[in-house]
């Protein structure tokens, strides 16, 4: 469904990613796994056309050809089938939580107004929101915002949500209500790309698992067979640190 | 204080008040709702990076921070006559004021859009935005709270440059205490009064800002009381 192929990216002289491949099949949930500085979040960027590949093809929602080569146009295209959630929440800070929920339906999809609302307001409450559908983004926790992300995304229908560090920024008690909300959108079957920290959640609720390190893959294995029996020697010794922690 | 004196300063209040309602304030919001619309669009051009436009914005802003604005009002009012251009003396001075202060505004609604956090346009993108729509629903909304203290700093500031219209024949507020004390001989209390004035209409501009900052934080669900306290906290 989504596949990118031999992605690179530098910025000056530091190549971040160095052919780079990915593919994601409908209902997968993918974790991206790998130390600080392996280029996880900038693949997400590339991914999602926020950063522009140096290089690399991608195969994506009817569109299919060379990333730099891109329009506008196909750029936007893919970007409306595409839902991203940031590390660092990035709602409107003008409008509540169901604007915010809203704003994609309404402007570039037309949906009529009512019906927006409807989907806005059963997104937050799939997110256990109901109560905070009229505060601004100042007045929530940053769970709750993170939450109001997620449901931002997924009121689109996208076909792939790509979230980059989703709780990276959230002390631990909040983490846990961000990662329960994931849990239930991987159980109904949400195509999701994860780059993450979280380790028990990668083992727990991602099929998939990619090992990135220096702007390469080094493996990428079903979830169960990453933690238990890792191919790669470098991955070997991710796990191995990570299990003693 | 001798009566004449009191009847005096009484009868020239009236006048003087007029002339500041009627001349002053007129030019004053005038020339500042020009400035506004022409430094919101000096801005977004700039931001916006359209080429050509950018330039030009940049040339504008060069020559008109960069010469007085009692020079500017002159070439307008005294010197295009002498191209064809005939400008009266009031819609002269709205022109004037206006083009100068647009550009003083464009900087402060710059900077303004550039402290929109970054991470709100690249989402506003990917829920399908284009950049118009982001402009206009995301960041000029945000933009307008973070600039409108400099705006209306500016605004206040040009309360009293307006009196630089008596230079071009525009009867307002000063040019009418000049012709009171003149004809009283009374100079002291009648520029005391006129300063009076004009501090009467900063001193509610002022009111008038700190209601509008009030109203322009975007929380629904905190007391009117914490708000309150919010914002002199920030002071």
């Amino acid at each position: 469904m989504l596949k990118v192929t031999n992605i690179k990216k530098h910025y000056g002289k530091t190549e971040v990613l160095k052919g780079i491949d990915l593919e994601v099949n409908k209902g997968d949930v993918v974790a991206i796994l790998g130390p600080s500085g392996s280029g996880k979040t900038t693949l997400l960027r590339c991914i999602s056309f926020l950063s522009h590949a140096n290089e690399g093809h991608i195969s994506f929602a009817g569109i299919d050809g060379e990333m730099r080569r891109m329009s506008r146009k196909q750029i936007h295209e893919l970007r409306m089938h595409m839902g991203f959630v940031f590390q660092s929440f990035n709602l409107f800070r003008n409008k509540t939580a169901i604007e915010n929920v809203m704003e994609g339906l309404v402007i570039p999809r037309h949906v009529p107004k009512d019906e927006a609302r409807a989907i806005a307001s059963r997104m937050l409450e799939k997110v256990g929101l109901s109560d905070r559908t009229d505060f601004y983004p100042d007045e929530l926790s940053g769970g709750q915002q993170q939450r109001v992300a997620i449901a931002r995304a997924l009121a689109l229908s996208p076909e792939v949500i790509l979230f980059d560090e989703p709780t990276s920024a959230l002390d631990p008690e909040l983490t846990t209500e961000v990662l329960a909300v994931m849990r239930d959108l991987a159980k109904e079957g949400t195509t999701m790309v994860v780059v993450t920290h979280e380790m028990e959640f990668a083992k727990e609720v991602a099929d998939r698992v990619i090992f990135m390190e220096n702007g390469v893959v080094v493996e990428d294995s079903p979830s169960s067979l990453f933690f238990t029996n890792p191919k790669e020697e470098r991955s070997a010794a991710f796990v191995k640190k990570i299990l003693q922690k | 204080m001798s009566e004449r004196l009191l009847r005096i300063l009484v009868t020239s209040f009236m006048q003087l008040l007029e002339a500041g309602l009627k001349m002053t304030m007129p030019i004053t919001l005038g020339a500042f709702a020009l400035s506004v619309i022409l430094g919101l669009l000096l801005a977004v051009v700039q931001v916006a990076n359209i080429k050509g436009l950018k330039q030009f914005a940049s040339f504008y802003i060069w020559i008109f921070r960069g010469t007085p604005v009692i020079v500017q009002l002159f070439i307008i009012f005294f010197g295009l006559p002498y191209v064809g251009i005939v400008i009266e003396a009031v819609p002269a001075a709205i022109i004037g004021f206006g083009l100068n202060l647009a550009a003083y505004n464009a900087e402060s609604i710059r900077a303004a859009i550039l402290a929109v956090p970054k991470g709100q346009t690249e989402a506003a993108y990917l829920v399908g935005l284009t950049y118009p729509q982001l402009m206009r629903r995301i960041v000029i909304p945000q933009a307008a709270r973070v600039a409108f203290p400099s705006l209306w700093n500016n605004l206040i500031s040009l309360v009293k440059d307006t009196s630089l219209a008596a230079s071009i024949t525009v009867v307002e507020l000063f040019t009418r205490a000049q012709q009171v004390a003149a004809r009283t001989y009374e100079p002291l209390a009648m520029y005391l009064e006129a300063a009076f004035i004009y501090l009467i209409f900063c001193t509610v501009l002022t009111w008038i800002q700190r209601i509008v900052e009030r109203k322009m934080v975007w929380q629904s669900h905190t007391d009117n009381k914490n708000k309150r306290r919010g914002l002199l906290c920030l002071k």
